[in-house]
């Protein structure tokens, strides 16, 4: 294969997204504590299965790239123990898997730049969460409103997402 | 009035899966008791709603410009995509649709920068053509993929017409007048000879006579006269869209076909200005009186597109008749049938009976259930000659009623033309 075809092909995989997410999914794997490396292996195999499906499968496919990421840090994350390194690692794992989200080589190049206003926001969420998990003293009060904060996002979350109308504006 | 709900956001089928397994993630912490699948659901449950906040609040305003190049079978589509100020165009998704009767890679190449997005596709005509390109789909969608919007998209549908060359040229025959224009008296000049207008960019099929060769040495680029009125005659094409034993889709082809060559017909007259009238028959007969001008070549270019096959053969009786009330006798009547059976071949003298003179431009089933036969080697050649004895009887017992003409190469109708360049015979 000629040197633009490589060059060409390599582009399509998006190669900075990719090493972001795999690296983080693969650090996360290998702080989840399978035993026998089972974690960073998994993590990595649904990286590359993703990367493939993305460029190397028809457009009806393709669509199902995200599933075994998804899977692989779900499956790490559950298993992983209790840390503040741990949790910084799992939030910026969900960070990196929006980036490569963004990367979609389907779409222009730029993505995961333009990406920015979306991928800032849970960012932000997420730093103020943590910061505030290593920061402030835990008991039985600050897991109960921690608890009920959740659940309130979760249902202001449900509704937005019910009523995408909510986010239309009214032409003047 | 509110937007239309067509043009609000919609969730992509990424965000309910994002969601799912966020909202999954909550459950294991809560129920593990670890906080570390928390942290990982985070970002999945706030990114749909950032991304939705993120872009436009109402449908983004999308300007598109459609053209399409290329000669014969050739179809080259160029579009431009350019929103309104402040939408990045990167974020726009296009989708353009291929008409069923172009050939080709249905996806477009894109060439995306910021202010705007051009594509170009490069598409072929099987065959004659009458078509129309839809304006493409254009959606905004965020970065990550999760939300899309319609926009407000300014655009016109584009039409395709793809057919023989030689009926470029064709309008210069000069036809029978029938009628007279109010105040028109009738020409003795033959040809494209009118009363002077004014003066034009030259075209290339405008005959070298037809250049003004002062004006063209003196503006420095080719111009040519244009004249008021030319008095070649009047011209009334008339479809035969009533079904055959040939099946729906040959048939389907077939008249596709036929459509494409009253285009370039009317066409080619309509640009001399003469007058053509358009009859599609059916079930009945639905027409376009006869006229000339733009407006005209609108109006049949609009008929033909939407003219459909009948799934009613009406009797050809009917035809002639509705065309006597319609159309004045003696007109020059170009008619367009298949004759593949015995009903279809009943047109032309029917209507000659009513007093037009008909030619019959028949397009030869032959090719395309040559391509369609599953038999191969000796048998394809026997069932070939024998549908080729088939359709010449044919074409012969036609010959009897009116002038016929078989049209079995579809991108030529040099015999058709040569044929309507001889008068006498065209008297015949």
């Amino acid at each position: 294969m000629s040197s633009p075809a490589v060059s060409a092909r390599l582009r399509s995989l998006r190669p900075v997204s990719l090493a972001l997410l795999l690296v983080a999914a693969t650090y996360l794997g290998f702080l989840s504590g399978y035993p026998g490396g089972f974690g960073p292996v998994l993590a990595a195999a649904g990286v590359v299965l993703a990367a493939g499906l993305r460029v190397g499968a028809p457009r009806s496919v393709a669509v199902f790239a995200p599933v075994p990421v998804l899977v692989a840090l779900g499956v790490e994350a559950v298993a992983a123990p209790v840390g503040f390194g741990t949790e910084l690692v799992a939030g910026l794992a969900g960070l990196a898997f929006l980036v490569w989200l963004a990367d979609d080589p389907s779409r222009p190049v730029g993505g995961a730049a333009r990406s920015l206003p979306t991928v800032a926001v849970p960012a932000l969420a997420l730093g103020i969460a943590w910061s505030s998990a290593l920061f402030l003293p835990s008991g039985a009060v600050p897991l109960g409103v921690a608890g009920g904060l959740l659940a309130l996002t979760l249902a202001v979350v449900a509704f937005l997402v019910g009523r995408p109308v909510v986010f239309d504006q009214e032409e003047g | 009035m509110s937007e239309s709900p067509t043009r609000s956001l919609h969730w992509r089928p990424l965000t309910p899966l994002v969601l799912s397994t966020g909202a999954a993630l909550v459950l294991a912490a809560v129920v593990g008791r670890n906080p570390t699948p928390l942290f990982l659901a985070l970002p999945l449950l706030l990114a749909p709603v950032a991304a939705a906040l993120a872009g436009p609040r109402s449908a983004p305003s999308v300007r598109v410009d459609l053209s399409v190049e290329g000669a014969a079978a050739e179809v080259k589509l160029e579009g431009v995509v350019v929103p309104k100020p402040g939408v990045d165009a990167r974020d726009l998704v296009v989708e353009v649709d291929r008409p069923s009767s172009l050939e080709g890679d249905p996806l477009p190449t894109f060439d995306y920068s910021k202010g705007q997005i051009r594509f170009r596709a490069n598409w072929t005509a099987p065959e004659p053509t009458i078509t129309e390109i839809n304006e493409p789909k254009v959606l905004w969608r965020d970065a990550v993929g999760l939300v899309e919007r319609e926009t407000d998209l300014a655009a016109a549908p584009i039409v395709v017409s793809r057919y023989p060359p030689e009926l470029l040229r064709i309008g210069a025959v000069r036809l029978e007048h029938t009628t007279l224009l109010p105040g028109e008296t009738p020409s003795r000049r033959i040809g494209e000879s009118g009363e002077f207008h004014g003066i034009r960019l030259a075209r290339p099929e405008d005959p070298p006579r037809q250049i003004n060769w002062r004006a063209s040495a003196r503006a420095g680029r080719a111009l040519a006269n244009e004249y008021d009125l030319d008095k070649t005659g009047d011209l009334l094409l008339i479809l035969d869209a009533r079904p055959t034993p040939l099946g729906r889709e040959v048939d389907a082809r077939l008249f596709a076909i036929a459509r494409a060559a009253a285009a370039g017909l009317s066409d080619s007259f309509l640009r001399v200005k003469s007058r053509v009238g358009l009859g599609v028959f059916g079930e009945f007969l639905d027409v376009v009186p006869l006229s000339t001008g733009r407006t005209q070549r609108i109006r049949i270019e609009t008929a033909l597109r939407q003219a459909r096959l009948s799934s009613v053969a009406a009797p050809a009786e009917r035809c002639a008749v509705a065309a006597r009330h319609r159309f004045p006798p003696g007109l020059t009547t170009v008619v367009f049938s298949s004759l593949s059976d015995d009903t279809s071949e009943d047109l032309s003298p029917y209507l000659r009976r009513r007093g037009f003179p008909v030619v019959v431009l028949s397009p030869s089933p032959l090719p395309i259930i040559a391509a369609a036969s599953p038999l191969s080697g000796a048998d394809e050649e026997l069932a070939g000659r024998i549908a080729r004895l088939v359709r010449r009887d044919r074409i012969a017992r036609a010959w009897e009623d009116s002038p016929t003409i078989d049209w079995d190469d579809y991108w030529s109708l040099g015999r058709f033309v040569e044929f309507v360049r001889r008068p006498r015979l065209r008297r015949a």
